[in-house]
């Protein structure tokens, strides 16, 4: 009994911490995702997203990624990348940009409460993502 | 109204703000709800089994494999869970195992490229991209980044103790 007790309070503390992180996040997100600033944002990323091969069309399905995550961003990568038609190679490209970079503002806010650097984590993920996938880009050159 | 070609064709309507606010803490709750109920358990079975020779046994184990990163074998628990659930599972597993600093971010940086791999592969499926291989690619990516980041961190810790090793710095 000694140990159960304080194992479910630590439990029940880290509980606490990370659902102060999930509910604000999730809310911000709900009531900001409908901006018209995030669909203008395209012009200015456009430059960057042609690096590492892709186009304006997968914009919102990479940012989406990024931010939110693939699991909680599913519905909208999937609809998206539907609508558009997005090509086989913008599809591998934007799967492995995610791969290495995706959620990161969750992600990292809930190892930063448990100890770790953050700092640390977004650099080498959002670096070797840009790596990767710049890499990729010309290695498989678009037909 | 409720066609389905043309509601998809306009986007979806733009709910007013209350209805926002409602709308993500409904979700946020629910997101939680489900997280609990998964680290909850996984936080108290770590932390009872900390300590017992079973743990210690299966620890030394993989201590050769998690050693490559600079982490602890016991953390070996924490990919298992980061795998197949998510980073929620994982954070219920290392918390009670005490990490240092470097050894957390270490888990945060490797486990957020490779986790949830079974839901998100099915994602990745679906949009039409090849599932399979971009989950090897995540696996890869992520002992990649595990072997930078300890490279940078060392070189960080190298270079910080020689600052202070200089006479007049310190």
């Amino acid at each position: 009994m000694e140990v159960l007790l304080p194992a479910l309070l630590g439990a029940l503390k880290l509980s606490a911490k990370l659902i102060l992180i999930i509910v604000p996040l999730v809310t911000l997100f709900e009531v900001l995702r409908y901006l018209p600033v995030f669909r203008r944002a395209g012009n200015v990323v456009e430059p960057m997203m042609r690096g590492v091969g892709l186009t304006r069309d997968a914009a919102i399905p990479l940012f989406t990624g990024i931010f939110l995550g693939i699991a909680y961003g599913a519905g909208i990568i999937i609809r998206v990348a539907q609508q558009k038609g997005l090509p086989a190679r913008e599809l591998f490209l934007m799967g492995l940009f995610l791969a290495t970079c995706h959620s990161v503002i969750e992600d990292i806010l809930i190892f930063i409460v448990i100890g770790g650097n953050g700092l640390a984590i977004l650099v080498v993920r959002l670096g070797l993502a840009v790596f990767l996938t710049g890499l990729m880009a010309r290695v498989w050159k678009p037909a | 109204m409720n066609e389905p070609g043309t509601s998809a064709a306009a986007g979806e309507a733009i709910p007013d703000v209350p209805t926002r606010i409602r709308t993500g803490l409904s979700a946020g709750f629910g997101t939680s709800i489900k997280i609990i109920k998964v680290s909850v358990p996984l936080y108290v079975a770590v932390t009872l089994l900390k300590g017992t020779p079973l743990l210690d046994l299966l620890g030394k184990v993989f201590a050769p494999v998690m050693g490559i990163f600079g982490l602890p074998g016991e953390a070996a628990f924490a990919f298992v869970a980061a795998f197949l659930l998510n980073l929620y599972a994982a954070i219920a597993v290392i918390a009670p195992l005490h990490l240092t600093p470097f050894q957390v971010t270490q888990c945060g940086l490797m486990m957020g490229i490779a986790h949830n791999l079974v839901v998100e592969g099915g994602v990745l499926s679906t949009t039409g991209a090849r599932g399979g291989v971009l989950t090897a690619c995540r696996l890869v990516i992520a002992c990649a980044a595990g072997l930078l980041l300890r490279g940078l961190w060392s070189l960080w810790e190298t270079a910080a103790s020689w600052a202070t090793a200089l006479p007049g710095l310190s």
